[in-house]
């Protein structure tokens, strides 16, 4: 029992935190409920600071929720990238249209993201599938927030068609693999003793990994990505395209180092494939874009080309370049999309024509996102260029010496269009720029951290040899 | 289960509705004018189209039914096994029923269950 | 397969599998909404007879009040909220239509293709007789190996999330939004 509270440790806080929050919205006083953002950081902080208290791993329940070094450690990512999202959300919810619905928020958020942690520690396929329907459908709600907004609508709705049939296609094939490996198939361990690359398989591997490419948006499972992003709520958005893609990431990478190791030589082409598609369709589109979101939607696009890049060789190296990759993407792209919403909750201005002579008006938020652009970009001094340098590695390693190339090339055209959005704020000029803008705390206090991260995950060397030691190859 | 019974059954009920409808069609007199084509036979004619939309209460409505119809089904199970699991089986219930109620509560604070 | 060997269960499997067949395709081919939710029943149904030609009394009960009486219920209803109920859908074009229609048949084909050739070693692995109702209770509720009561919990979690959703999502506001 102890050791069950120790392992599930994490998601036991997070249930409480959902209970809580609810009955806190439920039966506070209305002065309390004013002040439901400072609880819910406050015992969200907590729960991340006993998250990294040492704990134990092992398997509960049979072999059905499974806990080692790495899975622990993306959970605290995960959880901080939560909170960051809380801390830039704040204007947002405190707005009048949203204040009333304001718990719900947090609420549905905590319990998504106990759902990701149940698809990261599952070691049965029921769990994970409940893990990834309680990753996504919370989702729907918060992607319609804005409820009386046309695109808000538009985007649930569409976030919500894909959600099932991306679920239908992965149950598919699920239960291809029941098929294949029998009832007790189902369980990670078995399943993976009972691989043996029959055709089958092989197609429910295919049917699988297209649901889980849905929840990353690799192309050309991407479609519906741009919309999706451009409708939520910038906050929700950012939840969407950090958190929620860095889950369905880890999830697919325990899943492929574990489970589908014996497919390995197999899937190895499939994300070859997808790695050059994702890299480049990801960057051709983004060029051309002008509404922030949307530009950012196809950024994450081919951000997530690397990710996959990084994954491809199955080597611990490259487990903890991913993972290393993720933490900083987490940073960079939280921290620009605090700038966004930022800029949108005080102006209404989404749009990168819109940013022309920002740096005249609002020198400081300018340089900060500049700073995240050339970190997402991969320009020296800053974490970026380590991470990309880390997954790089990983893949020569193993002698993807030519998609290390064609990512590389497509390195060189991502900084264009990062460089354009710096080129607007800094060099255009405009008749009427953003006015100087008046930063909340919250969101100041959030940028700081990204900031710092971005500085520092570069520099310490530390982060990475930590991480390493906990990774594990096929 | 035994399937000739129930290929029986199935015959049967094909059999009973086909040979009902044929033997209608073939000796039922028929008579046709313009009222038997109104919605009701008798009272005041209807106005306007039939369809329209629903008021998003109903949907509320069905969507509370749906989620309890789901926690009940998950209730049978271990109503059968109640007695053999003592004090463990009643607290996972008890864990599942009270955060469910959570969700009732919810409904219920925030006017769900009030017709307006 | 012998003509004289088929057994009753096979014509009950065939007949269902034919309603499953013909339902799921007037659901997508049908115009109306309406029509299509209804269809869909018909679908519903014949898969809990399957449950019930496999023995799982169970899973065809919870198929017919959860999928029928519950979902099939809140789609209707919804149907009933848009303002176009009763409007025909707009018919695709012709290039769409065979491009979807050929596009979707390959993937029937191969999949169809791939499962008759496909090996099953396990499948003597999966019960065919009735599962006692103490055995389904036993297993949700245990924590050991082939027990589900993790799941079981995730279920109400992820139940009253969607009440939560569902209900933000569909209520009147108290106070007036853009």
């Amino acid at each position: 029992m102890n050791d069950l509270v120790q392992l599930m440790r994490p998601e036991m806080l997070l249930l409480a935190q959902v209970v809580f929050l609810l009955l806190f919205d439920l039966f506070a006083p209305d002065r309390a409920r004013r002040h439901t953002d400072a609880v819910a950081c406050a015992l969200f902080l907590a729960s991340i600071a006993v998250g990294f208290l040492p704990s134990t791993t092992g398997e509960a329940f049979g072999g059905m929720f499974t806990v080692t070094a790495m899975t622990q450690v993306v959970k605290n990512v995960l959880s901080i990238g939560l909170l960051l999202v809380f801390l830039q959300s704040r204007v947002w919810l405190s707005d009048e249209r949203t204040s009333f619905k304001k718990a719900e928020f947090y609420i549905l958020t905590l319990s998504t993201l106990l759902g990701m942690n149940l698809m990261i520690s599952a070691g049965h396929f029921l769990l994970f599938y409940l893990g990834l329907e309680l990753a996504s459908l919370p989702l729907t709600t918060l992607v319609a927030y804005n409820k009386y907004s046309d695109e808000s609508i538009e985007a649930g709705a569409k976030f919500v068609l894909i959600a099932a049939f991306s679920s239908g296609m992965m149950l598919f094939g699920i239960s291809l693999f029941y098929g294949a490996a029998g009832a007790d198939g189902l369980y990670f361990d078995v399943l993976s003793s009972r691989l043996a690359a029959t055709p089958l398989q092989l197609l429910a591997l295919v049917f699988f990994l297209s649901g889980v490419a849905f929840k990353i948006s690799l192309v050309p499972f991407h479609l519906w990505t741009a919309d999706v992003y451009q409708g939520a709520p910038t906050s929700v958005t950012a939840f969407l395209s950090v958190v929620s893609k860095g889950a369905a990431v880890f999830a697919l990478m325990f899943l492929s180092f574990r489970l589908f190791a014996p497919l390995f030589e197999y899937w190895q082409y499939v994300v070859w494939a997808l790695v050059v598609l994702t890299i480049t369709i990801g960057n051709l589109f983004a060029m051309r874009q002008d509404n922030m979101k949307r530009f950012l939607a196809f950024s994450s696009i081919s951000q997530a080309g690397y990710i996959l890049l990084g994954m491809i060789a199955g080597t611990p190296l490259a487990m903890s370049s991913v993972v290393y990759y993720l933490l900083v993407y987490l940073v960079s792209n939280l921290g620009i999309f605090a700038v966004v919403s930022i800029l949108e909750n005080n102006s209404g201005k989404v749009h990168i024509s819109d940013y022309r002579g920002l740096y005249r008006t609002n020198p400081y938020l300018s340089v900060v996102l500049m700073l995240f652009l050339f970190s997402l970009g991969g320009i020296p001094p800053f974490a970026g260029f380590f991470s990309k340098f880390f997954v790089f590695m990983a893949a020569a390693d193993q002698g993807f010496y030519v998609l290390d190339f064609i990512a590389l090339i497509n390195t060189v055209i991502s900084l264009y269009y990062y460089l354009l959005v710096v080129k607007a704020m800094f060099i255009a000029d405009s008749e009427n720029p953003i006015p100087t803008l008046h930063t909340d705390s919250w969101s100041r206090l959030c940028l700081t951290l990204c900031l710092v991260g971005t500085l520092f995950f570069g520099v310490f060397s530390g982060i990475y040899a930590f991480l390493s030691s906990g990774a594990w190859g096929l | 289960m035994n399937e000739g019974f129930l290929l029986t059954a199935l015959a049967t009920a094909v059999v009973l509705v086909v040979a009902g409808s044929v033997i209608a069609l073939i000796v039922a007199p028929r008579t046709k004018n313009e009222q038997k084509g109104e919605p009701y036979e008798c009272g005041v004619l209807t106005r306007g189209g039939t369809w329209m939309p629903f008021r998003v209460g109903y949907y509320l409505f069905a969507i509370l039914f749906l989620m309890f119809d789901v926690e009940t089904i998950y209730l049978f199970p271990w109503a059968v096994v109640m007695k053999g699991m003592g004090m463990q089986g009643l607290i996972v219930v008890g864990l599942f029923i009270v955060i469910l109620a959570l969700g009732l509560a919810y409904a219920w604070k925030k006017g769900a269950l009030e017709w307006k | 397969m012998d003509i004289a060997s088929i057994t009753a269960s096979q014509v009950i499997f065939f007949i269902l599998a034919a309603v499953i067949l013909a339902g799921s395709v007037m659901t997508v081919v049908s115009r109306k909404l309406l029509h299509a939710a209804v269809y869909l029943l018909f679908v519903l149904l014949a898969t809990a007879g399957i449950y019930f030609l496999l023995n799982y009394h169970f899973l065809a009960a919870v198929q017919i009040s959860v999928y029928i009486g519950g979902i099939l219920v809140l789609l209707v209803f919804s149907i009933y909220l848009t303002s176009q109920v009763g409007e025909k859908m707009d018919e695709p074009g012709i290039v769409k239509k065979t491009v979807t229609m050929l596009i979707s048949m390959g993937g029937a084909v191969f999949c169809f293709w791939v499962l008759c050739t496909g090996q099953f070693p396990y499948a003597d692995q999966i019960h065919l007789n009735e599962i006692d109702m103490h055995a389904i209770g036993q297993s949700l509720l245990g924590t050991e190996r082939y027990q589900y009561l993790l799941p079981f919990e995730a279920i109400s979690v992820l139940l009253l999330a969607c009440i939560i959703g569902g209900i933000l999502i569909a209520t009147g506001n108290t106070k007036k939004e853009d």
